[in-house]
């Protein structure tokens, strides 16, 4: 079929298709009540770490990993943020759930490390502060990785 | 290699938003491109009757919390016409302007 359309006519659908396709990006998320969740069972470690007999904090963590497997594998491609959609993975990326575990990883570390250096510093509460650290690091850095992730999507023509 | 191919059905801006709002999704719920295109349910529902006939999308029911919920996905032959199209126009921006081409 021919077209029968000028430059202009051209140039402004092709706005209109980036428009939409901004749209789906801007649902490129994680759902808040991920993040709220995992900050308050960060802290809800470090009370138990602090204040609990010793094996419940070893129970704890696989307990608090397992919570956390079974209600992030829905969520974690950052593609189904609402219920009323569904990202394509090439627009989205595949590396999102690598991304979201590696952050929590370092987090790991850095709350283990804190917990550490405040206790040896002599603090009388060193892991509700340290994983009260990490849990703000949760809170606040797991929207803006996802926001980075959304304007790498738009940076990326391929779509 | 896509083939550009200019599409009639799709290039209205209504269609043209829908069909590219459905190219960067799986599958979208109604209530999500009628917000978006700020349609009313029945001219959204007038676009997809045309898209459905044209073969290029598939609208589903799925049973959703005891709700039933309005999915719209593409086609392969919905995405095939919307890439050739996107193609098209980029083809007619490049030759009126070689230089602006992507």
């Amino acid at each position: 079929m021919t077209n029968s359309i000028g430059a202009s006519d051209a140039r402004s659908a092709l706005t209109t298709v980036e428009y939409s396709r901004q749209q789906v990006i801007a649902e490129i998320d994680m759902p808040r009540w991920y993040w709220l969740g995992l900050a308050a069972g960060w802290i809800g470690m470090g009370v138990v770490t602090d204040f609990g007999p010793g094996w419940l904090a070893l129970v704890a963590a696989p307990v608090f990993g397992a919570t956390h497997a079974a209600l992030a594998h829905r969520v974690l491609s950052g593609r189904r943020r609402s219920t009323q959609l569904s990202v394509r993975a090439e627009l989205a990326g595949t590396h999102i759930p690598a991304l979201v575990i590696g952050f929590l990883v370092g987090l790991v570390g850095v709350t283990i490390a804190a917990g550490l250096l405040l206790d040896a510093d002599g603090a009388r509460h060193p892991a509700v502060i340290a994983s009260g650290i990490a849990a703000a690091a949760v809170a606040v850095g797991g929207p803006e990785l996802m926001a980075a992730v959304r304007r790498r999507a738009l940076r990326n023509p391929s779509l | 290699m896509i083939e550009p191919r200019f599409d009639e059905l799709i290039h209205p801006s209504t269609r043209l938003s829908i069909v590219a709002l459905l190219a960067a999704a799986d599958w979208i719920d109604f209530a999500f491109v009628r917000d978006r295109l700020e349609l009313s349910d029945s001219a959204l529902s007038k676009q997809f009757a045309t898209l459905e006939d044209a073969g290029y999308i598939v609208v589903e029911r799925p049973l959703a919390n005891r709700r039933r919920r309005v999915r719209v996905r593409l086609t392969d032959s919905g995405r095939h016409a919307f890439d050739g199209h996107v193609a098209a126009l980029h083809e007619i921006v490049a030759s009126a302007d070689p230089t602006a081409a992507t």
